[in-house]
Protein backbone atom coordinates (compact mmCIF):
# COMPACT_ATOMS: atom_id res chain seq x y z
CA UNK A 1 0.00 0.00 0.00
CA UNK A 2 2.61 2.29 1.22
CA UNK A 3 4.87 1.70 -1.76
CA UNK A 4 1.82 2.17 -4.33
CA UNK A 5 1.14 5.59 -2.72
CA UNK A 6 5.34 6.61 -3.15
CA UNK A 7 4.55 5.30 -6.58
CA UNK A 8 1.63 7.70 -7.61
CA UNK A 9 3.70 10.48 -5.63
CA UNK A 10 6.67 10.01 -7.76
CA UNK A 11 4.71 9.61 -11.00
CA UNK A 12 2.89 12.76 -10.48
CA UNK A 13 5.62 14.30 -9.69
CA UNK A 14 7.63 13.69 -13.00
CA UNK A 15 4.56 14.40 -14.77
CA UNK A 16 5.07 17.88 -13.03
CA UNK A 17 8.50 18.12 -13.69
CA UNK A 18 7.55 17.09 -17.51
CA UNK A 19 4.91 19.71 -17.59
CA UNK A 20 7.38 22.27 -16.50
CA UNK A 21 9.86 21.74 -18.33
CA UNK A 22 7.40 21.85 -21.74
CA UNK A 23 6.09 24.94 -20.79
CA UNK A 24 9.80 26.93 -20.27
CA UNK A 25 10.64 25.76 -23.82
CA UNK A 26 7.77 26.57 -25.47
CA UNK A 27 8.09 30.05 -23.23
CA UNK A 28 11.84 30.37 -24.68
CA UNK A 29 10.80 29.77 -28.16
CA UNK A 30 7.91 32.20 -27.72
CA UNK A 31 9.84 35.15 -26.38
CA UNK A 32 11.07 37.99 -28.50
CA UNK A 33 13.80 39.97 -27.58
CA UNK A 34 13.38 43.85 -27.35
CA UNK A 35 14.32 44.89 -30.81
CA UNK A 36 12.50 41.81 -32.12
CA UNK A 37 9.58 43.58 -30.37
CA UNK A 38 10.18 46.41 -32.19
CA UNK A 39 9.74 45.04 -35.67
CA UNK A 40 6.59 43.40 -34.20
CA UNK A 41 5.48 47.15 -32.81
CA UNK A 42 6.30 48.20 -36.48
CA UNK A 43 4.70 45.56 -38.40
CA UNK A 44 1.30 45.71 -36.14
CA UNK A 45 0.89 49.91 -36.60
CA UNK A 46 1.82 48.86 -40.79
CA UNK A 47 -0.41 46.22 -41.69
CA UNK A 48 -3.58 47.79 -43.16
CA UNK A 49 -2.66 50.64 -44.31
CA UNK A 50 -2.88 51.46 -48.17
CA UNK A 51 -3.25 47.53 -47.92
CA UNK A 52 0.12 46.80 -46.58
CA UNK A 53 1.00 43.44 -45.66
CA UNK A 54 4.40 43.97 -44.90
CA UNK A 55 6.89 41.51 -44.43
CA UNK A 56 9.24 40.96 -41.38
CA UNK A 57 12.50 41.71 -43.77
CA UNK A 58 11.46 45.07 -44.73
CA UNK A 59 10.59 46.16 -41.35
CA UNK A 60 13.59 45.23 -40.04
CA UNK A 61 14.97 47.56 -42.64
CA UNK A 62 12.34 50.38 -41.48
CA UNK A 63 13.49 49.97 -37.87
CA UNK A 64 17.34 49.43 -38.76
CA UNK A 65 17.07 46.45 -36.68
CA UNK A 66 20.45 43.78 -38.28
CA UNK A 67 18.84 41.44 -40.94
CA UNK A 68 19.53 37.94 -39.72
CA UNK A 69 18.13 34.84 -40.52
CA UNK A 70 17.87 33.81 -37.08
CA UNK A 71 15.87 37.69 -36.31
CA UNK A 72 13.80 37.05 -38.81
CA UNK A 73 13.12 33.71 -37.93
CA UNK A 74 12.52 34.29 -34.48
CA UNK A 75 9.61 36.86 -35.16
CA UNK A 76 8.35 34.81 -37.97
CA UNK A 77 7.34 31.89 -35.89
CA UNK A 78 6.19 34.42 -33.01
CA UNK A 79 3.99 35.42 -35.91
CA UNK A 80 3.29 32.14 -37.35
CA UNK A 81 2.24 31.22 -33.48
CA UNK A 82 -0.52 34.57 -32.72
CA UNK A 83 -2.59 34.70 -35.07
CA UNK A 84 -4.90 36.66 -32.57
CA UNK A 85 -2.33 39.55 -33.35
CA UNK A 86 -3.86 40.97 -36.10
CA UNK A 87 -6.55 40.60 -38.63
CA UNK A 88 -3.69 40.81 -41.49
CA UNK A 89 -2.28 37.38 -40.10
CA UNK A 90 -5.34 35.76 -40.34
CA UNK A 91 -6.21 36.86 -43.52
CA UNK A 92 -3.65 36.50 -45.44
CA UNK A 93 -1.64 34.24 -43.56
CA UNK A 94 1.72 33.94 -41.24
CA UNK A 95 3.67 33.07 -44.66
CA UNK A 96 3.33 36.25 -46.74
CA UNK A 97 4.33 37.99 -43.90
CA UNK A 98 7.46 36.29 -42.52
CA UNK A 99 9.11 34.54 -45.97
CA UNK A 100 11.63 36.95 -47.58
CA UNK A 101 11.17 36.84 -51.55
CA UNK A 102 14.16 34.46 -52.31
CA UNK A 103 12.49 32.41 -49.45
CA UNK A 104 9.14 32.51 -51.49
CA UNK A 105 10.56 32.34 -54.72
CA UNK A 106 12.82 29.11 -53.79
CA UNK A 107 9.39 27.42 -52.26
CA UNK A 108 7.98 28.30 -55.78
CA UNK A 109 10.64 26.00 -57.52
CA UNK A 110 10.24 23.51 -55.40
CA UNK A 111 6.44 23.30 -55.75
CA UNK A 112 5.75 24.07 -59.24
CA UNK A 113 8.69 20.53 -60.18
CA UNK A 114 6.53 18.84 -57.30
CA UNK A 115 3.58 19.58 -58.95
CA UNK A 116 4.63 19.18 -62.42
CA UNK A 117 6.17 15.97 -61.90
CA UNK A 118 9.57 17.18 -62.21
CA UNK A 119 12.55 16.29 -60.59
CA UNK A 120 13.21 18.47 -57.59
CA UNK A 121 15.88 21.23 -58.79
CA UNK A 122 19.65 21.02 -57.17
CA UNK A 123 20.41 23.90 -55.26
CA UNK A 124 22.48 25.11 -57.92
CA UNK A 125 19.65 25.25 -60.46
CA UNK A 126 17.61 26.71 -57.40
CA UNK A 127 20.30 29.50 -57.30
CA UNK A 128 20.10 30.31 -60.76
CA UNK A 129 16.77 30.18 -61.04
CA UNK A 130 15.98 32.97 -58.32
CA UNK A 131 19.35 34.85 -58.84
CA UNK A 132 21.30 33.76 -55.97
CA UNK A 133 24.32 32.31 -54.94
CA UNK A 134 24.37 28.97 -53.64
CA UNK A 135 24.98 29.84 -49.73
CA UNK A 136 21.80 31.85 -49.74
CA UNK A 137 19.43 29.41 -51.57
CA UNK A 138 21.11 26.56 -48.75
CA UNK A 139 20.19 29.01 -46.11
CA UNK A 140 16.92 29.50 -47.45
CA UNK A 141 15.78 26.13 -47.55
CA UNK A 142 16.73 25.60 -43.88
CA UNK A 143 14.70 28.42 -43.07
CA UNK A 144 11.62 26.84 -45.42
CA UNK A 145 12.58 23.40 -43.91
CA UNK A 146 12.60 25.56 -40.17
CA UNK A 147 9.11 26.55 -40.99
CA UNK A 148 8.11 23.38 -41.90
CA UNK A 149 7.11 24.40 -45.68
CA UNK A 150 9.73 21.86 -46.86
CA UNK A 151 10.90 18.49 -45.55
CA UNK A 152 13.82 17.28 -46.30
CA UNK A 153 14.00 13.49 -48.27
CA UNK A 154 17.35 13.25 -49.89
CA UNK A 155 15.74 10.18 -52.13
CA UNK A 156 14.14 13.07 -54.28
CA UNK A 157 17.23 14.20 -55.18
CA UNK A 158 18.46 17.33 -56.42
CA UNK A 159 18.13 19.84 -53.24
CA UNK A 160 16.61 16.86 -51.92
CA UNK A 161 13.74 18.37 -50.48
CA UNK A 162 9.33 17.23 -50.72
CA UNK A 163 7.39 20.31 -49.90
CA UNK A 164 5.04 19.68 -47.32
CA UNK A 165 1.47 18.28 -48.96
CA UNK A 166 -0.78 21.73 -47.28
CA UNK A 167 1.72 24.05 -49.17
CA UNK A 168 1.71 21.94 -52.76
CA UNK A 169 -2.14 21.82 -52.88
CA UNK A 170 -2.46 25.90 -52.31
CA UNK A 171 -4.02 27.37 -54.46
CA UNK A 172 -3.43 29.83 -56.49
CA UNK A 173 0.13 30.02 -53.99
CA UNK A 174 -0.98 32.74 -52.53
CA UNK A 175 1.60 33.11 -49.84
CA UNK A 176 4.54 32.42 -52.30
CA UNK A 177 4.34 35.89 -54.00
CA UNK A 178 5.09 39.24 -53.10
CA UNK A 179 4.45 42.95 -54.26
CA UNK A 180 6.74 44.92 -52.43
CA UNK A 181 5.87 48.73 -52.99
CA UNK A 182 8.70 51.36 -52.41
CA UNK A 183 7.65 55.32 -53.08
CA UNK A 184 9.81 58.05 -53.33
CA UNK A 185 10.58 58.82 -49.55
CA UNK A 186 11.43 55.83 -49.11
CA UNK A 187 8.62 53.63 -47.55
CA UNK A 188 8.47 50.38 -48.60
CA UNK A 189 5.76 47.81 -48.01
CA UNK A 190 4.02 44.72 -48.85
CA UNK A 191 0.47 44.52 -50.85
CA UNK A 192 -1.38 41.43 -51.49
CA UNK B 1 -2.33 49.15 -59.25
CA UNK B 2 -5.22 50.64 -56.92
CA UNK B 3 -2.47 52.36 -55.42
CA UNK B 4 -0.61 53.75 -58.30
CA UNK B 5 -3.61 55.12 -60.06
CA UNK B 6 -4.78 57.07 -56.87
CA UNK B 7 -3.44 57.77 -53.73
CA UNK B 8 0.08 57.65 -55.09
CA UNK B 9 -0.77 58.92 -58.58
CA UNK B 10 1.69 61.98 -58.13
CA UNK B 11 4.72 60.10 -57.16
CA UNK B 12 7.15 57.67 -58.35
CA UNK B 13 6.34 54.77 -57.26
CA UNK B 14 8.59 51.21 -57.60
CA UNK B 15 7.03 48.19 -57.42
CA UNK B 16 9.01 44.62 -57.13
CA UNK B 17 7.22 41.70 -57.87
CA UNK B 18 7.07 37.83 -58.20
CA UNK B 19 6.05 36.50 -61.24
CA UNK B 20 2.57 35.47 -61.65
CA UNK B 21 3.81 32.04 -61.18
CA UNK B 22 7.50 30.82 -62.24
CA UNK B 23 10.59 32.05 -60.12
CA UNK B 24 11.22 35.41 -61.71
CA UNK B 25 11.02 38.56 -60.65
CA UNK B 26 9.75 41.70 -62.13
CA UNK B 27 10.35 45.40 -61.36
CA UNK B 28 8.27 48.10 -62.53
CA UNK B 29 8.53 51.70 -62.12
CA UNK B 30 5.66 54.33 -62.13
CA UNK B 31 6.13 58.13 -62.21
CA UNK B 32 2.65 59.93 -61.75
CA UNK B 33 0.28 57.14 -62.36
CA UNK B 34 2.16 56.28 -65.72
CA UNK B 35 4.67 53.25 -66.48
CA UNK B 36 8.26 54.82 -66.54
CA UNK B 37 9.96 51.51 -66.95
CA UNK B 38 9.38 47.52 -67.06
CA UNK B 39 11.93 44.89 -66.18
CA UNK B 40 12.32 42.41 -67.98
CA UNK B 41 10.88 44.62 -71.34
CA UNK B 42 8.15 41.74 -71.87
CA UNK B 43 6.21 42.18 -68.76
CA UNK B 44 2.38 42.67 -69.89
CA UNK B 45 0.91 44.83 -67.08
CA UNK B 46 -2.95 44.83 -66.72
CA UNK B 47 -4.37 47.78 -65.35
CA UNK B 48 -8.31 48.37 -64.56
CA UNK B 49 -10.45 46.56 -62.86
CA UNK B 50 -14.27 46.01 -62.76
Amino acid sequence: MLQRTICRHVLIALTLAVTIAGQATADAKDKLKADDQRVLTYLLGDWGKDYSVTSVDIALRAVRVKDTDETRFRIGSYIKAHPELHEVIRRWGWVTLALTPDEKLIARALVNAERDGKPTPSIGEIAKAIGIAEDQAKRSLSILERYEIIRRNPSRGGAGFNVITRYLKWEPRLDFLFHQVTLADGRQFNTN
Amino acid sequence: MLLVSSKFSNEKVVIDDSSPEGTSRIHVAFEKGKLASADPASTILFMGGG
